[in-house]
Order: structure tokens, then sequence, then C-alpha cells
């Protein structure tokens, strides 16, 4: 399709999607998919949390895991944005830092696929600024 | 923050804190007085005044997580180092209004940035609440409205649609200074 201009060409995307989203079947239950937030506030907007965050819905669903992207506050970790929490199904949360587009890969290919731990992990018990 | 797009994404995350069920963000361009007014309304908790007065000290926050709180001051910065001004209203229970008015003859002046990237990843982000999203230059001008786009069957949620909604957004806008081109300020 050339441009989406109107509402029009954006319905018509909307009918091409669903006839390919229609095999795939949507968890009911949140708890068990990927759960992936993007830090979002200032530091994170300054450090290009915008561009992790469309890497992660882009590249999820490209990879076809079921997965919930969406975005949070700051953590208080501003030293080490743009920073993303991910929740494996029955897993603790686990904070990431310094994600950029290369670290996204990694953690979706190693962590969130394989469930090895990877380098950036942020300790629960570091002190906050 | 490096262009408005930054701040509109920052300053709606205000908004989404404070609870809003509905967010108004609006770009008007003036281009006849050279300003550019950026505002964002919501309906959220609202703020008492002694709260409103504090808004643009970098070291207030209603955080836990750290001591300082930038978006507005920077916003303020921003604006204000333009020759323009910054204003915050708010009615407790009612919700709030920032205002940055930008002088567009300033060499300061920020540019536009990717406000349809930004724009979309907030629709995709917060399904439960309603943007109604405003880009006026002059006479001519865009409105994006989440709910209709829903009541049309968009489904705004959708990870293929993401860059469907940003090119459909990115479009009219550049459209609107298509119309204006001895005017617009704004550059994409």
């Amino acid at each position: 399709m050339d441009g989406i201009k109107t509402l029009a060409d954006l319905k018509k995307k909307q009918e091409e999607v669903m006839s390919r989203m229609s095999l795939r079947d949507r968890a009911e239950n949140p708890e068990s998919l990927v759960q992936v937030k993007v830090a979002m506030a200032t530091c994170g907007i300054a450090s290009g949390a915008k561009e992790v965050m469309e890497y992660f819905i882009e590249e999820l669903y490209k990879r076809k895991i079921d997965a919930v992207v969406t975005q949070t506050g700051c953590m208080g970790y501003c030293f080490a944005e743009p920073t993303v929490e991910i929740s494996l199904p029955g897993r603790e949360a686990i904070v990431f830092g310094y994600v950029d587009t290369r670290k996204a890969d990694e953690i979706i290919e190693r962590y969130i696929k394989e469930g090895e731990l990877v380098d950036g992990i942020i300790p629960q018990n570091y002190n906050t600024i | 923050m490096i262009d408005l797009a930054m701040h509109m994404m920052d300053i709606v995350q205000n908004s989404l804190r404070a609870g809003a069920e509905k967010v108004e963000i609006d770009l008007i361009e003036n281009s006849r007085g050279h300003t550019l007014l950026f505002r964002v309304k919501d309906n959220g908790s609202g703020m008492d005044g002694e709260t409103v007065k504090r808004l643009a000290d970098p070291f207030f926050t209603t955080r836990t997580t750290r001591k300082v709180g930038l978006g507005v001051p920077f916003l303020k910065m921003t604006c204000e180092q333009t020759g323009g001004r910054f204003t915050a209203f708010s009615e407790e229970g009612k919700g709030s209004v920032v205002e940055a008015v930008y002088r567009t003859d300033h060499p300061d002046c920020l540019p536009l940035g990717d406000t349809a990237g930004y724009l979309a990843l907030l629709l995709r982000a917060n399904p439960e609440i309603r943007f109604r999203f405003t880009c006026r230059i002059d006479d001519a001008e865009f409105i994006l409205d989440s709910g209709e786009l829903k009541e049309q069957g968009i489904d705004l949620q959708h990870p293929q649609m993401l860059g469907a909604v940003r090119e459909y957004i990115r479009e009219n806008i550049k459209e609107i200074y298509r119309k204006q081109p001895s005017h617009g300020f704004l550059c994409m």
C-alpha cells in the first residue's frame, strides 16, 4: 500500500492486519504473557526510550512472542536510562539498564526466549539517586 | 529535551500519573504572531495551589524514587529561552492545563521532532485513555481522536498498527505544512 493518509487508508491497513491476526490466539490471561515496561519519564525520553520501545513492540511481534509492551515512569535509575523492566511468566521482574536496540535484541534472544540472564541487570538493592 | 515531541511525551506522563481519562494535546502555530502554543490538558486529579506554584521547581516531585523532577522545569526553560512563557492551571478533582508558548522567530525555538512516533506510542501504550491531538497552523488543522479511531474499528494496540498510525499522523502533519509553505515554522 502506498502511503497512509486518510482514515480509509488506516482502516484498510487494519483489515489487512486483522485477517493475518485471526490465526493467532490472543492469550486471555496477561499473567501468562511476557511483560515489557519501558521507563518513559524525562530521563528515559532524553536517553532514547522511544526507539527502544518501538523496537520491542515491532520485534516481539515479528519473532512471534506474545508480549505486552507498555510504558512506565521513572524507577529511580536515571543514571542507567533507558531502563526496561521485564517480567517473564512465573518469574520475578528484572530491570535492565543502558538498553539500546542492540541490547534489546540480546534481551529478547537470550533472556525472553531462553531465560538466560544477560549483562546489564540493575540489582533490586541498588540505591536510587 | 531536544524537541517538542519529547516534551509532549514527558508532560503527558504527568497527566497519566494523575489518573486522567482524557488527555488533550495541542500544537497551535500562529505564523503572523510568530508564536507556537504547546498545551496539554487533562481531567486527572488536579493539584492544589501550593503544588501548582512549586511545579517549575526542579527539586519538587511527588515521586519517592528520586528527589528531582525535571519535566516541567525543562519545558519552562525551553519556552522562556525563546522569549515565550509557561503557564499552569489546575483545579483539584477536575484536572490540569499546562501551556508553553514558544517564539518561533527566536533561533532557540525547538524543532517539532517525531511527534507522530511519540503519539503512536502513547496511543498504543494507554488503551484506556482517550487522547485528542490537535495540530494547527493558522487555518489548517489536523485532529486525531483516539476514541473516534476506536469507533472506526482501528485496533491501536496491534503491534502492526503502530507503524501505520505513525505514518497516518506524520502524513497529515506534513499536509498542513504543505498548505502553509511560506509560514510553517515547524519542520519534520
